[in-house]
Parts: C-alpha cells; structure tokens; sequence
C-alpha cells in the first residue's frame, strides 16, 4: 500500500523550522508583499474612487500569484523526484496530492490574510460599500494564478523540459572575447543561470506588475513603454541574482585553487556589466515612447535597489579568501 | 624525498563533536599515502582541511614551505583536491569546466596532460556534454582531472574509484602509481578499499575517532604484500579491536 501523501513534506517542514529565522523570511515574504501590494492598490479604488486600481490590483494577484506559485511547485516536485526522496517508491499521485494540498493550505491563509486586511483597512473607506467586490476580484485572481500554476506544473512533461538543460540556446551572437581569460566561461555559467531563473517564472511576477500599472484605457504606445521598461528592469534583477549565485557556486568550486581573488572579483562582474547596457537600450526607447526622461531615472533607482544586494552578495563571496596572499 | 606536508595537531569540530582531535601527518614527494577508518573517522574533513576548504579549530598546515592560514594562494599552489561528483557545475560543460579550473590555476588552456588523462579514462567524447546529463562515473572522471589539472605536487583524492568502470579505475590507478613513482607528485587518498591501499600506498594511515590510531610505512606494507597470512584488512581489524 503506497502512502497518499509524499513523505518528502515532513523534510521539507523540518528542515524550514531548524534552519531559522531567515528561512521564515524567505518564504513568507515574497507573498505577503505581493498580497500587501494588491491591497494597496485596491485602496486606490476604494478612498480615491480612481476606479481603475482594483483591476490592476486583481492583474497584479492574477500574475504575482501565479509567478510564486508556480516557481515553487515547481522546485518542489524536482526536489522531490530528483532528490535525495527519488528513488523511493512513491506513486505519482502522491506527490501531485501532496503538491496540492500545499498550493491549497497556502491559498486559504493568502485569501485569509488578504480579506481580513482588506476588511480592516478599507472598512471606514468612502466606496466602503464596493469592498465585498474588491475581496472578490482579489481573491478569486489569487485562486485562478495558483490554479493556472498548478496546471502548468503537474502537466505530463513540465519538469522534464525544466530540469533537463538542454534546451538553454547558445548566443546567436557568440563574442567569446566576452569572457574574461582569468575565469573562462564563467559568463557563460552566470548567463545559462540567469536564462533557468528567468523561465522558472521571473518573467511572470514582470508581467504582473507591468499590467497592474496600466490604467484602463491608457494609449498603446504608453503600454508597450511600460512593457518594456519593466520587463528590462525585471530581466536585469533575474541577471544580477542569478550573475551572484553562479560566482558564489563557482567560488565554493574553486575553493581548493590558488586564484586571485580581485581578478575573480572583475571577472564575476563582467556579464552584469554587458547585461545593464543591453537592458539600458530597451529602456531608452521606453522612455522615448514615454517622452519622459525622468523614466530613465526612476528605472534606475529601481534597478540599483534590486540589484544591491545581490552585488553585496556577490562581493562577499570571496571574503575568506586573502587577496595579498 | 623533500617534504610536502606537514600538519601538526590538526583540531576540528562540528558544533560540540570533535572530528578531527590533534591529528599530526606528513607527507614527502614521491610518497603515496592511503588513509582509511571507518564511517564518520574524519577522513574527508582532513583532506577538505588540507585543501584549505574546512575550518580549523586549531592546529597548523605547511604545504610546500607556505602556511595555509597566513599564505593560503602560495600554499594551494601545491596541491590539487578532485572535485566531489555533486559540486560539479551542471550549466557547464566538461571542457568548459576544465577551462576555467584552468584560468583560476593561471594557465591560459586547459593543459595537454589534463586532456591526455581525459583520453585515458575515456572521457573525450563527451567533453563537449553539459555536465548536466553526465552519468556519476563520468562526473567521478571530471572531478579527478579538475583535481590533476597542471600536475601540483600534492594530490588530495577521497574515493576517486567511486563509479568508476573497472577499466577506467585501473587506467587512473596505473596513471596515479606512475606519476608518484616519478618522484614529483604525492597523493594523499582517502579510501575503503583496502587492496588499493595495500597494493599501491608507500603509507598506510589508520584514522578513528578524529585521531591517527595506526600508520603503517613502506617495509610492513612489503611484508604484508609478501606474506598471504597478513593482509591491511586483518591488521586494520586488529587495531581497531575488533
């Protein structure tokens, strides 16, 4: 008699309360600040009367919800058909109910958290009477994001084109001088890392937020401004977090080698520093479609307070190594 | 024989448990040193202690003439650890692996050794494979190369013969004896199996508890070799005391 559940989701739960504080943090933050951002919005509606905010606020649910989800579903069932619970005999089933049980316990608390907040704050407020509406548009875009990733995930197939890299596409450009000679192909790790990150569902969260901040009726060109710069801004953040986590691999690789560590150090900012003109091109003709060259600034106070710390990340990968050495 | 290594008692804990408990060894060029013990010994902490890769709750390490913890670029430069199959970087392939193993060692292409090796453990034709799809064996095979790459004096192997084809483990143990024979380059291996040890290793070192129980040197080993009574397992059964 195999179990209905995946025995995996007891390791997985140990694991998150012995590993701290932060590990709470990582995993509850991301959604609450997607659920709190969602609420905020919709109170655009609800004490200014802008009567677009609440669709953006239900889009923004719709993709943030399903970005979340999907990128953990998805870790989830590799972890657990790849990992070290792989080869235990396990029915599919089990793993896809377990799977479920979790989006689902996890949808109940967001939907729970969401109307209790939005009750509480926007209660007092002047189109008071439109929250039962509200609730509604937020909640059932948080059922159907987590729905639409559920679907993709458990689709026969999904974690096989996911886990199996294979279909990482070299450059069409291949620029080889592009490596620095101190640590070959360490771009190329940073840029195939970046490529993994950015269709486990990086582009999602972009998409998200780029419709919630389009007002109903706004003109083409104005969308496809905003398209562009969120969707460059959201690329360069996935290039930068993936950019520190392939340096700190290769760091832990190369632990046992004699390198240099301030030639490392150049070498792992290399691939940010051709990525942020490329995403620096789409960004000025969004700001030329925009006509406002304040966007370019604004995009780029974003853009550096993503991107800080994974720079700081990335700075202190070599910090028990003695660069005078 | 000039020496290579010399750790003078090496102290390492994990929380409150000790592992490793005022270990001393040394090692010459052109010595082959096997280092066995059961589960759990220290066996792996030492090596990844020597490669500068652990921390050291106390003690001291001279690789080469260089101390690890005040000169620790100068002391790597002698010596080379093969990569465990799981740290391997999946998004890269073999050859671009290698490479950059290279360039962090200072050379500008992989080395043509390097890739001689890659020919005698049969692994060329799928150099060009992401690592991603390589079977253990052929991880296994890559992480000996990256640990050999521009032959340094001191190599740092723990169970290299894991997944290994019995072809290609007795290619890489053929190459390993042939290379410590030519007086330049030691191995320190960290193993289960005894009858590399026995066979191979110039020294044997007993590791239990996180303390050198029992070392044998190059004459015992001869006798052993020699006389079918005597055998590493029986006397490392012995020392053990079971």
């Amino acid at each position: 008699m195999t179990a209905p559940w995946h025995p995996a989701i007891r390791a997985d739960w140990l694991v998150l309360r012995r590993t701290g504080p932060m590990a709470w943090v990582r995993v509850l933050g991301p959604p609450v600040l997607l659920l709190i951002g969602c609420i905020a919005l919709a109170c655009g509606d609800l004490y200014a009367g802008y009567a677009w905010c609440l669709a953006a606020a239900a889009l923004l649910a719709l993709g943030g919800a399903c970005g979340i989800a999907h990128q953990r579903l998805l870790d989830a069932l590799e972890r657990w058909r790849f990992g070290w619970c792989g080869a235990l005999p396990i029915a599919r089933p089990a793993a896809a109910s377990t799977l479920l049980l979790s989006a689902t316990a996890a949808l109940v608390a967001s939907l729970a958290f969401t109307t209790t907040l939005l009750f509480g704050i926007a209660a007092p407020a002047p189109q008071g009477g439109d929250l039962p509406y509200a609730v509604a548009a937020i909640d059932g875009a948080l059922v159907a994001g987590v729905a639409v990733a559920a679907i993709r995930v458990l689709r026969r197939g999904a974690l096989a084109r996911v886990h199996h890299m294979d279909g990482i596409r070299e450059p069409l450009l291949a620029l080889p001088w592009l490596n620095d000679p101190r640590l070959p192909h360490l771009l190329d790790w940073q840029r195939r890392a970046a490529l993994v990150r950015w269709r486990r569902g990086g582009s999602f969260m972009a998409v998200g937020i780029v419709l919630a901040a389009v007002p109903i009726g706004a003109p083409m060109v104005q969308v496809s401004a905003l398209v562009l710069l969120v969707l460059s801004w959201s690329w360069l953040t996935v290039v930068m977090r993936a950019s520190a986590d392939a340096f700190i691999s290769a760091v832990r690789l190369l632990a046992a080698v004699p390198w240099n560590v301030r030639s490392a150090r150049m070498a792992a900012l290399r691939y940010p520093l051709v990525a942020t003109p490329c995403a620096l091109v789409f960004v000025v003709v969004g700001a030329a479609l925009l006509r406002h060259g304040v966007v370019v600034l604004l995009w780029i106070v974003c853009t550096g307070a993503a991107s800080a710390w994974p720079l700081v990340r990335l700075a202190r990968a070599t910090r028990f190594a003695d660069p005078r050495a | 024989m000039t020496g290579l290594l010399r750790a003078t008692n090496l102290r390492v804990a994990y929380g409150d448990v000790p592992v490793l408990d005022g270990v001393d060894l040394t090692l010459a060029r052109g010595e082959f040193v096997a280092l066995i013990g059961p589960n759990g010994a220290g066996k792996t902490t030492l090596l990844r202690t020597i490669a500068g890769i652990a921390p050291l709750d106390g003690g001291h390490i001279d690789l080469d003439g260089h101390d690890l913890a005040s000169a620790p670029r100068s002391a790597k430069q002698a010596i080379g650890l093969a990569i465990d199959p799981p740290g391997l970087p999946a998004l890269l392939t073999g050859r671009e692996c290698l490479s950059l193993f290279a360039g962090a060692r200072g050379l500008p292409t992989i080395p043509a050794t390097t890739l001689a090796l890659g020919e005698t453990l049969s692994l060329m034709p799928v150099l060009d494979r992401r690592i991603d799809s390589y079977s253990l064996g052929m991880r296994q095979k890559l992480g000996i190369m990256l640990g050999l790459l521009g032959e340094p004096p001191l190599l740092l192997l723990d169970e290299p013969f894991n997944g290994l084809d019995p072809r290609s483990a007795l290619a890489f143990k053929t190459h390993l004896v042939s290379l410590v024979a030519r007086g330049d380059t030691s191995a320190l291996l960290a193993t289960h199996s005894l009858d590399v040890a026995e066979r191979h290793a110039t020294h044997v070192v007993l590791l239990m508890d996180g303390r050198v129980r029992r070392s044998w040197d190059t004459a015992e080993l001869a006798a052993m070799r020699e006389n079918p009574q005597h055998s590493l397992e029986k006397a490392m059964a012995g020392a053990c005391g079971t």
